[in-house]
């Protein structure tokens, strides 16, 4: 069952295309802003940089679960979806994985503008930098489909959805700032592997927590 | 108030809590020995670490309340659930009001990233977005779902906050906490019975908030 909801997150986003293009026209938007305000300062940027990939990477999550859930919104969809006599748990995890995905394909389409624009090097281990990636935006992930799944039929929950996310995401956020650092200047593993341990324990509570509540959020 | 109070137990708690605090006033102002460099600033600890205890006390029952909630299907968890966010959030405003208080003599600044009074503002944050799912959140029966799985997930995500925020500047450390374990003897003893009275005062709060609650739910429920 889990196979069948990520097809159908991932067909819809195939025919669409509106969450990872919308993610992406943002993030190149907020490029824009950092470059500006940062006068592309070589210091400035170069010091910055992994706060600042991943403040826009915040952002543009944000817009992405939004996009996620409001689609299932429109004709109460999700309505007719939680209906379904199926684990409510899996349709968190489907959210959760199609959700990295989209998330991962617009930030490797994003990387190489992010670091050229700011006029910076590309990370000289590039592999290192997406395997790491991809484990963030699983953390960031497992919290934003939470967040927004909570508050994806209350009243103004465009507003809700970030005012809730930002406080519970901050240890991700200092974690995937740490571990980047560490990558682009190529520290020793040993290092930055305390943030490693981060992201991973907030992947498993966060998955824990929202494969068990999202059966009694979702309810009717 | 009246009804509540017109309970002989709540009375005489009131009043046995009542004398408590006004002890713990005088006890903290005039029997406690004056620490060095400090002076009256290091008095605002017998109010800062009991107000952080009992606010993080606070949001732990929102946590059992909230899965109560869930277990049960009783609106009375809910009730708990709201009480405890309520006075929790006093209290961690509390924290963060004395906090600076205290750190602009100590450290020369209000504020300068202390892992412990950063989770508390961030923990603080996330209530504010609780408050504003309870306040504007929709329909009454799932306002109450969402509010029990905030309430979970805020205080799971707490020790991974403070780790993170402990070591993402490890150089700051000057905690109250830590500073307390090099003070004289003499400051142990008043700094416990003030983390009790705020205990006590703390379940009279509860209490009779939740009373208050569960009084305003039967109105609405019989209009």
């Amino acid at each position: 069952m889990f196979f069948i909801l990520l097809k159908k997150e991932l067909f819809i986003e195939f025919r669409s295309r509106e969450v990872v293009l919308s993610m992406l026209i943002f993030g190149l938007s907020i490029i824009l802003a950092f470059a500006f305000t940062s006068n592309v300062s070589k210091v400035i940027v170069s010091n910055n940089a992994p706060g600042m990939f991943w403040i826009m990477i915040l952002f543009v999550s944000v817009l992405g679960v939004h996009r996620t859930f409001s689609y299932e919104k429109n004709f109460d969809a999700f309505s007719m979806l939680i209906s379904a006599p199926i684990d409510r748990g899996i349709i968190y995890l489907s959210k959760w994985i199609s959700g990295t995905i989209f998330l991962t394909l617009m930030q490797l389409v994003i990387i190489v503008p992010f670091f050229k624009f700011l006029l910076l090097d590309l990370p000289s281990n590039f592999i290192l930098f997406i395997s790491t990636m991809i484990l963030v935006n699983l953390a960031i992930m497992s919290v934003a489909i939470l967040v927004s799944g909570i508050v994806m039929r209350a009243n103004f929950s465009e507003v809700l959805v970030p005012i809730l996310f930002f406080p519970l995401v901050s240890p991700v956020i200092i974690a995937a700032t740490k571990i980047s650092s560490g990558v682009l200047a190529e520290t020793a593993y040993q290092l930055w592997q305390f943030w490693l341990l981060i992201i991973m324990s907030i992947i498993v509570i966060f998955a824990l927590a929202g494969y068990t509540l999202f059966d009694f959020i979702t309810e009717e | 108030m009246v009804t509540f109070f017109k309970n002989k137990n709540n009375m005489f708690f009131l009043i046995f809590v009542g004398i408590l605090l006004l002890f713990n006033i005088y006890n903290i102002s005039f029997n406690t020995p004056m620490v060095p460099d400090q002076h009256w600033a290091q008095k605002i600890f017998y109010v800062h670490v009991p107000s952080a205890w009992v606010g993080f006390l606070s949001y732990f029952v929102v946590m059992i309340a909230g899965i109560m909630f869930f277990v049960k299907r009783n609106d009375y968890w809910d009730n708990v659930g709201l009480a405890a966010a309520e006075i929790g959030t006093i209290f961690i405003s509390l924290v963060l009001i004395t906090g600076p208080i205290w750190a602009t003599p100590i450290w020369g600044k209000p504020w300068i990233w202390e892992p412990r009074l950063t989770t508390t503002l961030i923990l603080f944050l996330i209530y504010i977005g609780y408050f504003m799912v309870r306040s504007f959140g929709g329909h009454i029966e799932r306002v109450k779902r969402y509010a029990a799985s905030i309430g979970i997930i805020a205080f799971l995500d707490v020790p991974i906050i403070f780790l993170s925020v402990q070591f993402w500047a490890p150089e700051i450390q000057s905690h109250p906490q830590v500073e307390m374990a090099k003070q004289p003897a003499g400051i142990l003893i008043p700094f416990l019975i003030s983390l009790c009275i705020f205990t006590l005062v703390y379940i009279l709060m509860l209490r009779y908030r939740i009373y208050v609650i569960q009084i305003k739910d039967k109105l609405i429920k019989n209009v």
